[in-house]
């Protein structure tokens, strides 16, 4: 009888609890039941996946929920590519306009030796830090302080420290998302097409005199491209050369008279 | 399939340790490894409960339907668990008082159940007998040497002998469960070295 | 202490105390590992758990302690208290995330995903085991476990405070990670050892 018992007390009473629990759970499943557009799970498969903001949501979910609601338009998420779009339309059934793709560039060329410094910092190793003592370490109050708060932010891996101090992108792994832009306390990178064929690398606002004493590579604002460009596409806005890519020929006369090599040709890698 | 089976079996001894490079089952690893004879007896009772719910899993892993797959696993290892706490508590009743509450707690330490939801339910009997023997005795190994260290520093016994010299003073700290941290992340630390080494 | 029949409100502060303080269900008793060291990494993932396994553990604690006086002991099968236990608390879970979903989407968003998390977490089941094991009567039950859960989430928090700041710092490779964040546990663990004696 006392085996019996042992035997079959464990497994009435456990067998019995299992059924409560599973009768509470399917019904509570019913009363609870929530319906979801099974839509938004195939649009988020089709999404960058890795969280970036880039789009201006929430997350990789927030955005797939906003876009079959039709709150954010086809081509929201930045970080893929326009075949991704379109997929994303055919789900929906809507059309979708290819745009071109962006990269992030980084607008210096002040690397450690051919920019000066005017002391040693020793801190937290964040551009953003390093922008609270004193206004950084480099003496050209534009430039890339090469601490990498762009690098560990990128959430693609596309960017890395060169061993000049300056970041380098990839413009493969490089999706265009904007992190890079927003956590960089100078917006030193900037986007642009990637088709880009000439830019002016460099951010310094700084009057002539001032760059040619802290830095052999940036643009002075002295005005020899605009002089020699034929089609007139350089201007100087507040001493800093900037480019028109339109009216731009590629005759490369602005490259050959520049002083300090600050606008360059951007060949393809 | 050798080559397989082998494979499968030495990729838990090193590669995939548990808890140093798959950071699982922290909580025994820091808590039973005071002495060594816990360390070899948490990793041991761990090691059954792994290698027979993974069998288990296996075999049943065609006919289990996959939205309750979880409360299914949790049933069967919490079934080997139970079995391992009372067979310590009838026959190894010092290692039962010394291991207290961690023993039925195997039944949520993420090894069992992590490797049930990756391995054994997507792998043959064979191959999941020999990942659950590999990942025991690597988890075993691992609180061993853990458990070498702060028993010989934080006690100066090894397996309750005393081996370190008269008038050596034990570090105590070792043997608190601040020092269980410090010494398992410097650990870590010293592995990270040696793997990154190699390569 | 723990063994008393008749409860006075100071020996519930003192509850609070031992099970916050002095015997922190993380640090001293060494339960809820796993997830600490991966969700702390920030700071709104670890408040986002601290407030699920609070109320996970409060709920449940009671339930257990339910099931093992008013079933276990009546059936005298005690042994199966891990299976009993481990099942009561992951189906209260799946009800709760259930619930949580359709009742409130924002707050699902923000501690739903943590749920199954709580789950398998080792100081929820391990607080239900020390519930018996002290030999609680029903309301030092629920105040043991609040207090458990409080004691998790105030260490959770100091160590996602701490571990922002080593995105920045200059660790060497072999310590990033996991490493480092054990060794600061420790440290926060030794300060912990100041209030012992405070309470039992």
């Amino acid at each position: 009888m006392e085996v019996l018992k042992a035997t079959i007390y464990p497994v009435l009473v456990m067998g019995g609890l299992a059924v409560i629990y599973a009768l509470g759970l399917g019904i509570a499943a019913r009363i609870f039941y929530v319906y979801v557009d099974p839509r938004i799970a195939e649009v988020e498969e089709f999404l960058g996946g890795a969280n970036c903001g880039g789009c201006g949501y929430a997350g990789c979910s927030d955005c797939a929920a906003a876009i079959v609601e039709g709150k954010a338009p086809v081509n929201a998420c930045v970080a893929v590519g326009a075949d991704k779009w379109e997929a994303i339309a055919k789900i929906l059934g809507v059309s979708v306009e290819a745009g071109e793709k962006q990269v992030a560039m980084i607008m210096c060329r002040g690397s450690k030796d051919k920019a000066k410094r005017k002391f040693q910092y020793m801190g937290i190793e964040d551009c953003r830090a390093a922008l609270l003592a004193g206004g950084g370490d480099k003496e050209c109050q534009y430039g890339c302080l090469g601490l990498g708060t762009c690098v560990k932010n990128c959430p693609f891996g596309a960017l890395s420290m060169g061993e000049d101090g300056l970041p380098k992108v990839d413009k493969d792994k490089c999706t265009g998302c904007g992190t890079c832009t927003r956590v960089c306390p100078r917006g030193i990178p900037k986007l642009v097409p990637v088709s880009l064929k000439i830019a002016v690398i460099c951010s310094s606002h700084d009057t002539p005199p001032v760059v040619k004493k802290i830095c052999e590579v940036g643009c002075q604002g002295c005005g020899i491209c605009k002089k020699v460009c034929p089609e007139k596409a350089i201007t100087i806005e507040n001493s800093l050369a900037v480019v028109d890519p339109s009216k731009c020929t590629l005759c490369g006369k602005c490259f050959e008279k520049c002083p300090t090599g600050a606008i360059q040709q951007i060949l393809p890698a | 399939m050798e080559g397989r089976l082998v494979k499968e079996f030495t990729k838990g001894l090193w590669e995939e340790i548990p808890p140093f490079r798959f950071v699982l089952g922290l909580c025994p690893t820091l808590a039973c490894t005071t002495a060594v004879r816990d360390g070899i007896g948490m990793g041991l009772c761990l090691t059954f409960v792994l290698v027979c719910s993974n069998m288990l899993i296996s075999l049943l892993r065609k006919v289990i339907p996959s939205q309750v797959r979880i409360p299914c696993f949790i049933v069967v290892v919490a079934t080997f668990v139970i079995i391992v706490e009372l067979v310590t508590q009838a026959y190894f009743y010092p290692l039962y008082m010394a291991l207290g509450i961690f023993i039925p707690l195997i039944v949520v330490n993420c090894i069992p159940l992590g490797r049930a939801e990756a391995f054994a339910s997507k792998n043959a009997v064979i191959y999941s007998l020999a990942d659950g023997l590999g990942m025991g005795l690597g988890f075993t190994c691992s609180l061993t040497a853990l458990a070498i260290f702060r028993e010989i520093f934080g006690k100066g016994t090894l397996l309750y002998h005393h081996i370190m010299w008269s008038g050596f003073e034990p570090f105590a700290f070792l043997q608190k469960p601040p020092g269980a941290f410090v010494c398992l992340g410097l650990m870590l630390g010293i592995m990270n070295l040696i793997g990154s080494g190699e390569k | 202490m723990m063994e008393q029949q008749v409860w006075t409100f100071s020996d519930y502060i003192m509850l609070v105390v031992s099970g916050v303080l002095v015997n922190n269900i993380l640090l001293i008793r060494f339960l809820g590992n796993c997830p600490f060291l991966g969700v702390s990494k920030k700071m709104d993932t670890a408040v986002g758990m601290t407030f699920g396994v609070i109320f996970v553990l409060t709920c449940t604690g009671p339930i257990t302690w339910f099931v093992e006086h008013y079933l276990l002991e009546k059936f005298d099968i005690v042994y199966l208290e891990t299976l009993a236990f481990i099942l009561t608390i992951a189906v209260f879970v799946q009800l709760v995330e259930m619930a949580i979903k359709k009742i409130s989407p924002g707050l699902y968003r923000g501690l739903g995903i943590y749920l199954p998390l709580i789950t398998t977490n080792c100081c929820i089941l391990g607080t239900c085991f020390y519930n018996i094991r002290f030999k609680f009567g029903f309301i030092p039950t629920i105040v043991f476990s609040f207090a458990s859960a409080l004691g998790f989430g105030l260490a959770l928090i100091i160590m996602a405070g701490i571990r922002e700041r080593f995105h920045y710092a200059r660790i060497p490779k072999c310590f990033q990670d996991t490493s480092i964040g054990l060794i600061t546990a420790g440290l926060i663990g030794l300060s912990f050892f100041a209030f012992a004696g405070l309470a039992k």
